[in-house]
């Protein structure tokens, strides 16, 4: 029998027709768009693991990501009676952007697919944002976590006015701030005053996810 | 083939330890291997703070020359490290590089001018960012190139980048580069055009099939330089047939010569001569 465990295999072998006709099918048949959801869930969980293993690449990333992203579309009129999902099953609130200067997106996009693809609600603001910005929008969110991309040198200090920034607003306690890219260390870290560094996309999402734990 | 080698870096671990420990020895070598293995110019990222960057910029283009004879690609985005590098080289650099970022525009232009140095120019601005389509990328490069050309450099001087975005992202990436490529040498037929092609399969299995197919690629549609790690012995190999099969290696004595040398195919004790 087609189940939503079915559904789940299928997205996770990237067999993108059938699980999008198995959605249609489900829903239709009157399995409840939350168990949907859930499937997809799962899958995007599974086939993250098996980035991680290497089995995985960032293509798998991307088609599963848009196999969910198709699938809400369908779920979506079957939705109306249900509430959002977002409140209840998402983990944490997280803004990423890569800071003003700098406009290198590869990492910081792959990072934001991996957050959400881990149950995070993720406000992607784009490369090139200016501090205010990214303050302005982590209010509005009330985010846990502010992730700032930057591979280059002349980002380290639009990051360390930002970290002032939420200090002088008082915000810095409530939001934890972790800078990511290539070029990060130890004494980036220090010199930004964020909380961690990272310089690959897993050891990222660990971390943000041991923060809202 | 004009060859960009690319291992002194800053944002590499060990390359990093090293500027910060003054290990001159472990640059030294990084430079003659790299010399060795056939490069034309050694790039010299030192991937540091933008405070300590101007002295150890410096000290890194002291440290190569000392090392090598080879030319430097002085790379870095800061002018303030830029400008003593420049005083320090002793052979005209390639300054890598000018992009269509405002910043870049008032801090490196200038100065890549005033030295009258070989200048990268990136396809790239703070307005579109990489633009993803040729027209876009082309649009950009006109204008800086441009700009460059009226400010005295000659057209061979400059070294066009299209840049490479990744292909598992967008499967078009490696076809946008490629029509960059074509039409930069049809606007500036004695420009260089030079790029990293590593980017290409980021996330990718395999990377070395696809950077060295994608390498091929780009030489057939018109790329005369390459930022690379001239000591990964296949993609050199690649380099050379590419440069080879474009006919620009007569009687294809470089191809040959490289390979009675030992530095393409296999080791020279590896081999069965009768």
């Amino acid at each position: 029998m087609e189940n939503a465990e079915t559904l789940t295999q299928a997205i996770i072998e990237m067999e993108e027709e059938k699980a999008m006709a198995l959605t249609r099918r489900l829903l239709e048949e009157g399995t409840a768009p939350m168990a949907i959801f859930k499937a997809y869930q799962n899958a995007l969980m599974a086939v993250g693991k098996r980035f991680e293993e290497g089995v995985y690449f960032i293509p798998e990333l991307i088609l599963s990501g848009n196999m969910m992203n198709e699938a809400m579309e369908i779920i979506k009129p079957y939705l109306t009676e249900e509430k959002s999902r977002d409140d209840q099953e998402r983990i944490g609130k997280i803004i990423i952007a890569t800071i003003e200067g700098d406009i290198h997106d590869i990492g910081k996009n792959i990072v934001a697919t991996l957050l959400e693809l881990n149950g995070f609600e993720v406000k992607d603001l784009g490369v090139d944002i200016a501090k205010d910005q990214i303050i302005s929008e982590a209010r509005e969110l009330d985010a846990d976590v502010i992730g700032l991309s930057g591979l280059l040198t002349l980002s380290f200090d639009p990051m360390r006015e930002l970290v002032e920034a939420l200090k002088a607003e008082g915000l810095r306690d409530k939001i934890k701030v972790i800078i990511g890219g290539g070029q990060m260390d130890e004494q980036v870290r220090d010199y930004v005053g964020a909380d961690a560094f990272v310089v690959d996309a897993v050891s990222g999402i660990k971390l943000c996810k041991a923060w809202v734990d | 083939m004009i060859i960009i080698g690319e291992k002194i870096n800053g944002t590499r671990k060990k390359v990093a330890e090293a500027i910060r420990e003054r290990n001159s020895d472990f640059i030294s070598e990084l430079a003659v291997s790299q010399a060795d293995a056939g490069s034309t110019y050694l790039d010299i990222n030192a991937g540091t703070a933008p405070k300590r960057e101007p002295e150890d910029m410096v000290w890194l283009v002291e440290t190569v020359q000392s090392a090598s004879d080879l030319p430097l690609c002085l790379d870095t985005a800061n002018p303030e490290a830029l400008r003593p590098a420049l005083e320090t080289a002793n052979k005209t650099p390639l300054v890598n590089s000018l992009s269509g970022e405002k910043a870049r525009i008032e801090g490196i232009l200038p100065l890549a001018l005033e030295y009258k140095t070989h200048l990268i120019i990136l396809a790239l601005d703070d307005v579109v960012g990489i633009p993803d389509s040729s027209q876009g990328r082309m649009a950009i490069v006109r204008r800086l190139t441009d700009m460059a050309l009226a400010g005295g450099l000659d057209e061979d001087q400059i070294f066009i980048d299209p840049l490479v975005t990744t292909i598992s992202t967008d499967t078009e990436n490696a076809k946008i580069t490629l029509e960059t490529i074509h039409s930069a040498k049809e606007a500036y037929p004695t420009a260089h055009i030079t790029s990293g092609l590593s980017n290409i399969s980021f996330g990718m299995p395999l990377r070395g099939i696809i950077n060295r197919t994608f390498l091929a690629m780009c030489v057939a549609a018109g790329l005369d330089s390459a930022i690379l790690d001239s000591n990964d012995r296949s993609l050199m190999e690649t380099v050379m047939a590419s440069e080879m099969l474009m006919g620009k290696d007569r009687f294809c004595m470089g191809f040959n010569k490289a390979y009675r040398a030992g530095r393409i195919g296999p080791a020279l004790e590896k081999r069965n001569l009768h």
